[in-house]
This record gives structure tokens, C-alpha cells and sequence, in this order.
């Protein structure tokens, strides 16, 4: 008995840890954007938003809050839409078949990004087409649309055909079917599924860096603020990138209850 | 039959969008390893030139790449493992608050994520603060930025949610009956481990590691940012073949040799786990 509770409290312990290893970096950096020292170090100083002012004082912001804002739409509904008719059709094949093609279309994922955007911007520069958002845009499709197609697959697996079959003995055409029954069933999931596509385009750098061509996003901005100077404005920039991407992550996990 | 071609054709989009930003990029980078440059021109050939440099120039920092990203792949998906343990056997109430913080923090905030360590990690940086006004050190730990520790917390951080997402979905699907009734027959809980519950999350077990070591293997802006002058992974070296000297062919090259060295070994990874975790 003695030795299950020592186990059970050596697992508590390990989980506490866990939490504080994956959520300090996060706060600090939530943290200093808030404080009057420009250094990052503790102790942090008084409360001020004076590093968000500086921040939306900077023209730069805006236009790479302007870039990002239409490629994470764009691609937030492109990827939906081709996702969901992927996933769609993916869900009526054979077990075996549909397995191959989900595999096949989530390699994007596992591709390290720099070989990735070193590719496209080589075949976009050897065919001579000029980079700028048209360029990111598919671009980031390719690896967003496989959480799409997961999620809605991983939902269709478990829908009930019958509701269909006897909506078509009824005469309801395919269209029909589609809009009056299976969209509203699978929209919440859709939302949650664009969400998450929405997070992983607002946030990618590397593919954005190397087919954006002179342009900039949030991103590329905080990698200029990187390399440069430390600019405690970073701090700013980044707080409003997590607060961005970790809502629509945190939004989507309660509306689709998808947990791997 | 007319149902059969639907539904082919609806997923003619994604397969389009596949093969013209994926398949084809890949495969015509693929064959621009072979050619060779001139005057700033991309010239086709077909020579085996790029690689022979890139295993005479390069051979040493692919080896201290592969051990990096060995060791972040191994440490990320021990760490994962654990916590997806804890979730699905130790803790259902603060388990689902783990479960949900580590998922929220997955899409979001790659460079914002390296810059946090940057802080943490200095010579003025919390952690160095914290353990000197506990008296725990005298002066402050020099190697914890700008070294190789460093690219592999960073990466380990980063990484762990994504390995999370097949373990977690892979122990969710052990089921608890046959648990119970090899405790119940005297099994020990490392028997139950090994023999049970392993070899069931080896799919998830597999994509967790290949995921953290294809993408730790490839990554450059981690070093470039928090591993300092000397520690130098191939991505850096791919990217400034591109970037500095334009030089696609060679840079090519470095890529395809990094990944078919990465999927022998993942394949190798397969192997032996299988082998491990054989029933006996």
C-alpha cells in the first residue's frame, strides 16, 4: 500500500514538472511584454504597456499583421474546403486504400520544412514565377490541409451511412445530402479543423521566409527583431502571436474533442 | 459505380495541391542535385560531383547532426511516453489539464518558443538568476545558452507536444481488461509494460520518434539562434549553400543525403523496436 502511494506521489511530481517545463517559457515571455525592464532578466519592473505601444507605433507591424491576416483566411478556407472533400471521399473507400492515401498525403508534415521551402523556392524561381502571398499560400496548404483531412476523416469513420441511404431512397440529390445533412453534422468539427489549419499557417516561418519573396508576416517580423537587436518590443509581438494561435488551438480542441 | 468515381473525385483538389507543392517541387530538387552551376546558372547534368563533396566537406557535421537528433528524438519520446502515461493510467482529473495545455501550445509560437529560452537560458537569464539567489551556484552557468544543451531543450520543448499527439492516441486504445487480469495472475508492472502495453503503442511509439528526429534533423534556426558559433547542424549548412552562396545544386544534395540517412534509420528504429518488443 505504502509503496503504491510513494509511486503514485513520484508521478504527480513528475506531471507538475512536465507542466512547469512546457508552460514557463510561454508565461515569462507573456510576462516581460507586461514589464518596464528591457532586458528580459528579473526582476521584471514595473507594470507597463508601454512595450505594446511602441509595438503598434511600428508600420512595420501592421503590414506584416495585414500579410498574415490574408494568408492564415485564405488559407484557413482553402484548406478547409479541399480537406473536407478529401477527407469526404477518403472515409468511403476501403480500409487498406484509405489508409495508403492518408499516409501519403500527410508526408508534407513529417518533411523537415528548410528542404520543403527550399524546393518550392527553387522550382517557383526556375519557372520564373514571382513570390509574394500567392506564392505562401499554397504553399502552406500543402502542410495544413493533412490536419484537416485527419480530423474530418477521424469523424467520418464513426457517421452513420444509413441516414444517407435513406435520404437518397427518398430522392434527395447528392448536393442536397451534402447540405442538409452531412454539413451540419461535421460543421463544428469543420470549425475546429480550420482553426487548427488557421494556427499552423499564422505560425510557420520557414516555409513563409523562403516563398514570400521581399514581403514580411508576423513571423518573419519576429525573426528581424531576432537577429537584429533585442528589441523588448519581442516580448509584445510574441504574446499577441501565442494569444492568437493558442486560443484557435484551445477553441478547436473543445469544439472537436479531437485528441490525437 | 457512378458513387465510386464521386468519391475519387472529390479528392482530386488535395492530391492536385500535393503533387504540384509537393511531389513535383521535391522531385525536380531531387534532380537538381545532379546538376552544377555556372556563372551563377543552374546548368543540367547528370553527375555524381555534389555528392562526393558533400561527403568530403560535410561527413563531420552530418555525424554531430545525426547524434543531436538522435538524442532530442530519444529524450522526446521517453518524456512523451510518460506524460501520455500519466494521462491514460495515473490521473484522469489533472491529467486532462496536462492533455490540454500540452495540446494548446502545439500550434503556436515556434520562434516565440526559441526567443523564451533565449531568456531563460542567458548568463542574466532566469534560470542562472534563480539558482544564484538560491545560493545554489556562485557564478553564473556559461553553457546553458549558445551551446548544443541548448538547441536540445529547445527542440525537446518544442517537439514534445507533437510526439504527444499518435502516443497519446495510441494508449488510448489500450484496453484495460487484459491489464487487470495479468495483475491479477501476478504480473509485476514491468512485465505489464513490456509485454502489454508496449508492444500495443508501437505505431504511436514509432510516429513520435520519426516526427521529432526528421524535424530536429532538418531544423536550422534553432542552432542559428540559441546553439552558439560552434554548434552547427546541416540545415545551417544547406541553408547558407542557398542563401549566401546560391548554390541550390550543392545544397540539394546536403538535403537528400541528410534524408535518406534519417529514413534508414528511422527504418533501422522500426527494426529493432519490433524486435524488442516481440511477444516471448
Amino acid at each position: 500500500m505504502f509503496s503504491d502511494r510513494s509511486s503514485n506521489l513520484t508521478w504527480h511530481l513528475f506531471a507538475v514538472l512536465a507542466m512547469v517545463f512546457m508552460l514557463s517559457p510561454l508565461v515569462l515571455v507573456v510576462f516581460f511584454s507586461f514589464g518596464e525592464n528591457p532586458h528580459s532578466t528579473l526582476p521584471v519592473g514595473k507594470l507597463t504597456l508601454g512595450w505594446y505601444e511602441k509595438l503598434f507605433a511600428d508600420p512595420n507591424f501592421w503590414r506584416a499583421l495585414r500579410n498574415s491576416a490574408v494568408v492564415t483566411l485564405s488559407v484557413g478556407v482553402l484548406s478547409t474546403v479541399i480537406g473536407t472533400l478529401a477527407a469526404l471521399g477518403i472515409a468511403r473507400w476501403r480500409a487498406t486504400n484509405a489508409g495508403a492515401a492518408l499516409t501519403v498525403l500527410t508526408l508534407p508534415v513529417m518533411m523537415p520544412p528548410l528542404v520543403l521551402s527550399l524546393a518550392l523556392a527553387t522550382m517557383f524561381s526556375t519557372f520564373g514565377v514571382r513570390l509574394g502571398l500567392h506564392t505562401v499560400i499554397p504553399s502552406h496548404l500543402v502542410f495544413t490541409q493533412p490536419f484537416v483531412i485527419l480530423i474530418v476523416y477521424a469523424q467520418m469513420a464513426n457517421f452513420n451511412y444509413a441516414i444517407i441511404d435513406s435520404a437518397r431512397d427518398l430522392g434527395a440529390s447528392p448536393l442536397r445530402i451534402f447540405f442538409s445533412i452531412i454539413l451540419p453534422i461535421i460543421s463544428p468539427t469543420l470549425v475546429g479543423a480550420a482553426l487548427i489549419a488557421m494556427a499552423v499557417s499564422l505560425d510557420d516561418f520557414i516555409i513563409t521566409f523562403f516563398t514570400i519573396g521581399s514581403g514580411m508576416t508576423l513571423p518573419t517580423l519576429v525573426w528581424g527583431m531576432l537577429r537584429t537587436s533585442l528589441d523588448p518590443s519581442i516580448n509584445a509581438l510574441g504574446t499577441l502571436i501565442l494569444a492568437a494561435t493558442i486560443s484557435s488551438s484551445m477553441l478547436a480542441l473543445k469544439i472537436t474533442q479531437y485528441r490525437g | 459505380m457512378r458513387n465510386a468515381w464521386r468519391h475519387r473525385l472529390t479528392v482530386l483538389p488535395a492530391v492536385v495541391t500535393f503533387l504540384f507543392f509537393f511531389a513535383l517541387p521535391l522531385c525536380f530538387f531531387l534532380v537538381i542535385s545532379f546538376w552544377h552551376l555556372k556563372h551563377y546558372k543552374l546548368v543540367p547534368n547528370l553527375s555524381m560531383d555534389n555528392y562526393r563533396r558533400v561527403f568530403e566537406q560535410y561527413f563531420d557535421a552530418g555525424v554531430f547532426t545525426f547524434g543531436m537528433a538522435l538524442l532530442i528524438a530519444a529524450i522526446t519520446t521517453l518524456l512523451a511516453f510518460f506524460i501520455a502515461y500519466y494521462i491514460r493510467f495515473r490521473s484522469r482529473r489533472f491529467g486532462a489539464v496536462l492533455l490540454f495545455v500540452v495540446l494548446a501550445t502545439l500550434f503556436g509560437g515556434y520562434l516565440v518558443k526559441i526567443y523564451a529560452w533565449k531568456t531563460i537560458l542567458g548568463t542574466q537569464g532566469i534560470l542562472n538568476s534563480m539558482l544564484g539567489s538560491l545560493g545554489l551556484t556562485q557564478e553564473p552557468i556559461t553553457w546553458l545558452l549558445y551551446s548544443p544543451t541548448a538547441v536540445v531543450v529547445t527542440l525537446v520543448h518544442f517537439l514534445v507536444p507533437f510526439a504527444m499527439l499518435p502516443m497519446y492516441g495510441s494508449l488510448r486504445g489500450v484496453d484495460d481488461v487484459p491489464l487487470a487480469a495479468a495483475r491479477d495472475l501476478g504480473a509485476s508492472g514491468r512485465r505489464v509494460l513490456v509485454d502489454i502495453v508496449l508492444p500495443q503503442c508501437q505505431p504511436g511509439l514509432f510516429a513520435a520518434f520519426a516526427l521529432s528526429f526528421l524535424i530536429s534533423a532538418g531544423d536550422y534556426v534553432t542552432p542559428r539562434l540559441v546553439g552558439g558559433p560552434h554548434t552547427f547542424m546541416v540545415g545551417n549548412f544547406i541553408e547558407s549553400q542557398f542563401v549566401n552562396r546560391l548554390n541550390a545544386p550543392i545544397g540539394s544534395a546536403l538535403s537528400f543525403t541528410i534524408l535518406a540517412a534519417c529514413l534508414a534509420t528511422l527504418f533501422a528504429f522500426k527494426r529493432t523496436v519490433a524486435h524488442l518488443l516481440k511477444a516471448r
